[in-house]
């Protein structure tokens, strides 16, 4: 067995070896997006569709690994935190350069860094609230702490803690920030694998490869390997499909998980399924009192139990993911570092029935859950569990909105049920938690769930620097939320991305980046 | 044509106007959700999701909103994107060019096919012909226009690789090449459309008097009807053409989200569903103003053809 495992581990390092040698430089990667990208500043952006491809302009000091769970150097080659856990030391690469020549340097992190933490800058200032000022010098920079922090290097492996340069920046025209971001964001300048080139917006936009990017490839030049990269905007699924049929694309994003097989049997084509932090749930509302004043069923901690239990989770793997996803073991998912698998409900609507008989529901009652109108999968998905439910005597209602309703809705806390898919932006437990499980924050996702034990551990854990005590308080709190049931849990889904054969290297990461710096197109 | 007949008609569109503005501003408003938490999503928090409706202006009175929105208008200024963050007007010169080539080439292939066969089903009338070509295109029309486009790109583009599959192009050639398709779909519910009018103003014309007087002078049937007939087809296919004007538009929204064209039809979409309320604000203007526009052109274009059309 040994010698079986040595004797692959040489092979595959072999074939590693020899791919890379093979490797083709130059050409243009034609990939079909859903959707365009709104605004490229990363402190300033808000949506997964700027997110997700921020990196390739703009590097960060240290970057998420692909398989989701940890951190590696980026624009800095090491770092190390104090024994007190109240500083951290960066040593930046020697030689470091924008994409137009200029000298990145300690000044521009410290700049960057102090851009993105401020309070009024966009929704991501909290993921650097913990460091109280910076020093840069020479070629290190050093964040002083107000407290310990964990997830300080998941922070600064983020889009938010890129690094921009600050002469350009203020060359900007415009009189405030708000106004040089704006401009900068046109025609921005980062230190990414690639630099924006043109922009159509809502049609296309070109990425051409920056010269001056740090990172090797396997032939011993720098990357990336493309000379460039074309987004094209398709928002229909099958337009997108299509054009990747006929050759016009030679990689296409968000592939319905209805077309997944067809695609898998394409000798064409390559089917990826790349592992996501994507989790699909129903939130419910907590809380006593629905909206309008009336007694809610779903505060009481058993018919949500019941609801659980009355869900056959494998089943809707099956008719909604088309076996693409599987079943979630707790609230955040499988590749989320400290993830740990709880006793999840197992399907028994026996259970189901005795907790709403116990909570006083003999004969069920009547819920309603708000979808998203024309979203396929919401209403494959609430149509099966209402056949589900309804066996246990719980009759679900649909009532469809456009997402912007829809949020106005569940915000006013005017809600008994909606559905919610999920994804982290940073390698680290303490997003999503502070999402799910902390009243403080957004009311638990609006659901208005709140317990004082995952409050006091989220609060340790946030300064807690000892690995396996953190990862015991994570169990914990993942225990507690599991048991209280404030959602529905269903299924985690991968990102279905289908390229052409020739399409090598390219990865999209658990967090959702699309990572084209060592992408190639083969002959 | 008198001169005062064109101003009156350009001073008539001008409370048009007003009302247009007002009731955009209004209906955009009335739509639940708002713009800040539209571009916010899920995860930010009620600080945020505030200071942006400041940022944006929608913390202010309604009327003080909307003079600050007529103010900008009179100084050429249709404000800024909320979730692009770039100049509404810049969106939609971006943007226009490709719906108005678009919607051109889906009028001209109308007529090339409405034209013809509306002629000859009136003369042929109640014969096979007449049936068939009145069958195919109340079929046509019974279709939804998003059903033809993925059945025109399936069979043309994936299947025969006779078109490429959606896109704009970057010159005129491309141009054509790319929107042939979507300018077919659109063309033909046109032409659905036009076929049966045009039919019966034809027949209308053949069974007229000034026909019978035009024959009984001995005249060739042939020349009758190149020169009356189809006389009056063009003022009936103008016509047509000119009311339908919102049809196309309309048209053009979902053709432009299937074939992927970067067009306003999408832009609109996108803005409604993100409650971009300057986009939507500044693309229902313009709209007003074309389709004001076009009705004018219509007129005069029908009042220079048909000598009966009285300036009153």
């Amino acid at each position: 067995m040994n010698r079986f495992i040595r004797t692959t581990l040489a092979l595959s390092s072999m074939l590693a070896f020899t791919q890379a040698l093979g490797v083709t430089r130059g050409g243009e990667l034609v990939y079909g997006r859903y959707a365009d990208s709104l605004f490229l500043d990363p402190v300033l952006n808000d949506a997964n569709v700027d997110i997700w491809i921020l990196t390739n302009l703009y590097d960060t000091l240290l970057q998420p690994t692909a398989d989701g769970k940890g951190v590696q150097p980026g624009l800095a080659s090491a770092y190390t935190v104090a024994p007190d856990g109240k500083s951290m030391r960066l040593t930046l690469r020697p030689g470091l350069r924008f994409a137009d020549g200029s000298a990145l340097t300690a000044q521009d992190v410290k700049w960057s860094l102090d851009r993105a933490r401020k309070p009024d800058n966009g929704a991501w200032s909290g993921s650097l609230a913990s460091i109280s000022n910076i020093v840069a010098s020479g070629n290190t920079v050093t964040l002083n702490l107000k407290q310990p922090d964990p997830t300080l290097p998941a922070a600064l492996a983020t889009f938010n803690a890129a690094i921009m340069p600050q002469k350009l920046f203020n060359a900007a025209r415009g009189s405030t920030e708000a106004a040089k971001a704006k401009a900068f964001a046109e025609k921005p300048i980062g230190s990414g694998p690639f630099v924006l080139s043109s922009w159509k917006k809502g049609s296309s936009m070109v990425l051409k490869r920056n010269p001056y990017y740090w990172k090797k490839g396997a032939d011993g030049k720098a990357l990336p390997y493309l000379n460039s990269i074309r987004f094209e905007i398709i928002p229909d699924d099958n337009t997108r499909i299509l054009k990747l049929q006929a050759g016009e694309l030679h990689g296409a994003e968000f592939i319905p998980l209805s077309r997944v097989a067809e695609l898998k049997a394409n000798p064409k084509i390559n089917m990826q399924l790349f592992p996501s932090t994507k989790v699909n749930t129903v939130l419910m509302n907590n809380r006593p009192k629905l909206k309008d004043g009336t007694a809610n069923p779903l505060s009481d901690v058993r018919v949500r139990q019941a609801l659980n239990y009355a869900t056959n989770k494998e089943a809707l793997v099956q008719i909604v993911t088309f076996g693409n996803g599987k079943p979630m073991r707790s609230f955040m998912s499988a590749t989320t570092p400290l993830f740990a698998p709880q006793a999840s409900y197992t399907y028994d609507l026996a259970k189901a029935k005795q907790l709403l008989a116990d909570a006083g529901y003999p004969n069920g009652f009547e819920v309603v859950t708000l979808a998203t109108s024309g979203n396929a999968d919401d209403l494959a998905l609430l149509t099966t569990l209402q056949q589900m439910w309804g066996a246990a005597g719980v009759r679900l209602k649909i009532e469809q909105l456009d997402n912007a309703t829809k949020t106005a809705r569940y915000r006013a806390a005017d809600f008994q049920m909606r559905t919610a898919a999920w994804t982290n932006d940073i390698n680290d437990p303490s997003q999503i938690t502070s999402y799910f499980a902390i009243y403080d924050n957004i009311q638990s996702l609006y659901t208005g769930y709140k317990s004082a034990e995952i409050d006091r551990l989220f609060a340790q854990s946030q300064q807690e620097t000892n690995p396996a005590r953190r990862a015991s308080q994570y169990n914990q709190i993942q225990g507690i939320y599991m048991k209280a049931a404030p959602i529905v849990f269903l299924y985690e889904t991968p990102y279905p991305v289908a390229l052409s054969k020739n399409v090598k290297g390219f990865v999209q990461i658990p967090l959702g980046n699309n990572i084209f710096a060592a992408t190639s197109l083969e002959k | 044509m008198r001169a005062t007949y064109v101003i009156k008609r350009l001073l008539q569109i001008i409370p048009t106007f007003i009302a247009v503005l007002i009731l955009v501003f209004l209906l955009v408003r009335l739509l639940p959700g708002d713009p800040a938490s539209a571009i916010l999503g899920d995860r930010a928090t009620p600080e945020i999701v505030e200071r942006t409706r400041r940022e944006l202006g929608l913390d202010k009175p309604l009327p003080v909103q909307f003079g600050i929105f007529v103010q900008n208008l009179l100084r050429g200024d249709l404000g800024e994107s909320s979730s692009l963050k770039v100049p509404v007007f810049r969106l939609i010169v971006e943007r226009l060019p490709v719906t108005l080539f678009l919607s051109a080439y889906a009028a001209l292939i109308a007529v090339l096919l409405a034209v013809p066969l509306a002629v000859l089903a009136a003369v042929r009338r109640d014969t096979w012909v007449d049936s068939l070509i009145r069958g195919v295109f109340q079929v046509a029309l019974s279709l939804p226009v998003f059903y033809v486009a993925l059945q025109l790109l399936t069979l043309l583009g994936a299947k025969l690789g006779w078109f490429p599959i959606g896109g704009y192009g970057d010159s005129l050639k491309d141009h054509l090449y790319h929107l042939f398709l979507p300018a077919l779909t659109l063309g033909f519910n046109l032409a659905a459309i036009l076929v049966r009018t045009l039919r019966n103003s034809i027949l209308e014309v053949l069974t007229a008097e000034y026909v019978e007087f035009a024959r009984s002078k001995g005249l060739q049937s042939r020349v009758v009807m190149l020169r009356h007939v189809l006389r009056n087809a063009l003022i009936s296919t103008v016509t047509l053409l000119g009311l339908n004007i919102g049809a196309l538009i309309g048209g053009a929204v979902i053709t432009e989200s299937v074939f992927a064209i970067p067009g306003v039809g999408r832009l609109m979409i996108d803005s409604i569903f993100g409650r971009d309320y300057p986009v939507i604000q500044g693309l229902t203007l313009v709209f007003a103003v074309l389709v004001s526009l076009v009705f004018l052109m219509t007129d005069l274009i029908h009042a220079r053809l048909d000598p009966r059309v009285e300036h009153a």
